[in-house]
């Protein structure tokens, strides 16, 4: 009795705040917030995937860029083609899913450490691919390797805001989905022991590569969103580690394997980059510091420390 | 040309494959550390102008220092954690000292230039400039230096023995938490001798370091992580294959050839030709 009340409450809780946050364009709200909840809501898709990857698959992932850019980068040829944007999004989505398909073919050899170091060299590979790349057909305007989207002009920020809404709570239920069903507690097992979840009959290949492929198409889709929003694309930003440390930053700042670490990490981020936007240069160099010291003082992150707090007991 | 610059590639990757050998941790941190290694020798140059190689007298204490304090406050602590914190830590400290060097030298890119860095001889009808093959020298010196001090000097055994079995070497005595701050501290020497030669090579700029991280797993994954004939020998196989690619595809994608060598050697032998 005592139990199932607060968790009534809860439940209730976030019923009203979504429903408040899909609201929001139609109450007027300061057209400021639509920024940071749109950064807001892009990021926890990404980092809700990443999560899935590192904290419930032990992938740690270094090629999300290479999804995002990938993503990043079809948007703009479908916008140029004439096509629709949003044909744009789920195509971008399509494609970062086969080419994570394409690449798990050689990093999924790899185990622990060597896997994070196979993906870490995709985006790097795939950043001097498209420095290289020339359109052809001429139908694509920029300079040098960067594009501008075609045809946004109509789109307002209210849509952009939508679209992001509609990914981050895309991504949020889907982790609670996957971590209710089969798949994960077959990442749940996998992540605590490789060995002894295939001995127990767990297709560790398998669960591994769904939840990549996965993870892939949704950070991919976040990823178009994002770069619809901002309208032009090159590829030292699109395949940039910045990416990689927007989501290890969400993840370990929230909690790494916590559901809702995402969600308290991706809202500090996007605090953090604006509160720091007025120190350009030292931006990054803070985030890294923090990095360090929450992985130190917190390895659980916040929501890990709350759950402590609460006399739950914590992996490890 | 390839196989000279391939000495460099090996001595930047020697650091790497230590740290690696000794504690089975990836620093994603080393090509920045290394980089951190050239702008200390850049500034000896600019400020007092010192010769590059002759800094390094204060450049290796200097790096030994900054291996030794990473290792001893922050990556021993996160490995209680999980091996997963040890390298977000990595991660973060690479962040961390990319962002430095950009506040502190701006991201234009520079050279360590010298009288001798500039010159060339010629073999045949190639001219090959005197810096590569000063990395070709300098990788041989430390290799040699290194593996004489791992298997003559008492440090250098307990270093051996704590990488082939961390609980064998505590029952033994060995105080393993103080030879892995050791071990940072030689890794990073290394590379304070990597740096200076990586500058006399190549202009430079703050994140280099991560083409250059990239380059020495390559070398280790192709050499075998941890073995040390394994690293030059995958050094040289990098340099040539960067120097041919270059030569065939046109200069912009020798860094690709070199990347897809290396995705390539992982999905094939993730443990190296020499590795165990």
């Amino acid at each position: 009795m005592n139990n199932t009340f607060p968790a009534l409450w809860a439940r209730l809780i976030t019923v009203v705040v979504i429903i408040l946050l899909a609201a929001l364009p139609l109450l007027g709200a300061p057209r400021a917030w639509f920024l940071y909840l749109f950064l807001f809501f892009t990021y926890l898709a990404m980092a809700n995937m990443w999560n899935l990857l590192a904290g419930y698959s032990g992938l740690i992932s270094l090629c999300q860029p290479a999804f995002i850019g990938l993503a990043g980068y079809t948007v703009v040829i479908v916008t140029w083609s004439g096509l629709p944007f949003y044909l744009g999004i789920i195509g971008g989505g399509i494609v970062s899913m086969a080419f994570a398909l394409l690449i798990s073919i050689p990093v999924f050899r790899l185990r622990g450490i060597y896997f994070a170091i196979g993906t870490l060299v995709v985006p790097e590979a795939l950043r001097i691919v498209f420095l290289l790349w020339k359109p052809v057909g001429g139908a694509l305007q920029g300079a040098g390797a960067g594009y501008r989207l075609k045809g946004l002009a109509e789109l307002s920020m209210t849509e952009t805001y939508w679209m992001a809404f509609f990914i981050g709570m895309i991504s949020f239920f889907l982790m609670r989905l996957i971590l209710r069903s089969r798949l994960g507690l077959g990442l749940a097992t996998i992540r605590d022991s490789d060995s002894t979840a295939a001995s127990i009959g767990v297709d560790v290949f398998r669960m591994k590569l769904y939840s990549f492929v996965i993870g892939s198409l949704v950070t991919g889709m976040a990823g178009g969103i994002f770069y619809v929003y901002q309208g032009y694309i090159e590829p030292t930003s699109a395949f940039g580690i910045r990416w990689t440390m927007i989501l290890m930053l969400s993840c370990v700042i929230g909690g790494l394997g916590i559901e809702t670490g995402p969600l308290i990490g991706a809202a500090v981020v996007v605090f953090l980059h604006f509160y720091l936007a007025k120190y350009t240069g030292i931006n990054l160099l803070i985030q890294g510091i923090l990095l360090v010291i929450v992985m130190l003082l917190a390895p659980h992150g916040i929501m890990g420390s709350v759950r402590g707090l609460r006399g739950y007991r914590v992996r490890h | 040309m390839g196989i000279l610059l391939g000495g460099l590639y090996a001595l930047i990757a020697l650091g790497l494959s230590l740290v690696f050998g000794v504690m089975r941790l990836i620093n994603v941190a080393h090509g920045d550390l290394v980089v951190l290694g050239t702008y200390f020798a850049y500034a000896a140059l600019s400020f007092f102008h010192v010769d590059p190689i002759l800094s390094l007298i204060m450049g290796i204490p200097f790096l030994f220092a900054v291996g030794f304090i990473i290792q001893k406050y922050l990556m021993s602590r996160s490995f209680g954690v999980s091996m997963e914190a040890a390298l977000i830590i990595a991660f973060g400290i690479s962040l961390i000292l990319q962002n430095l060097n950009q506040i502190l030298w701006t991201p234009l890119s520079r050279g360590l230039t010298t009288a001798y860095s500039v010159e060339s001889f010629s073999v045949g009808e190639v001219f090959i400039p005197y810096a590569y093959l000063f990395d070709f020298i300098a990788a041989l010196i430390v290799m040699v230096f290194l593996r004489t001090f791992l298997k003559r000097t008492y440090l250098g055994k307990a270093i051996v023995a704590a990488s082939q079995n961390k609980r064998g070497a505590l029952l033994m005595g060995i105080n393993t938490a103080r030879i892995y701050a050791l071990t940072f501290g030689i890794a990073m020497a290394t590379a304070a001798v990597a740096g200076v030669f990586l500058g006399l090579t190549f202009p430079f700029s703050p994140t280099t370091g991560v083409a250059f991280l990239i380059i020495s797993f390559g070398v280790i994954v192709i050499g075998g992580l941890g073995s040390m004939i394994g690293t030059f020998i995958g050094g040289m196989v990098i340099g040539l294959a960067q120097t041919l690619g270059g030569h065939f595809f046109g200069d912009a994608a020798q860094m690709l050839i070199a990347y897809i060598i290396v995705l390539v050697a992982l999905s094939i032998r993730p443990q190296g030709i020499f590795g165990r």
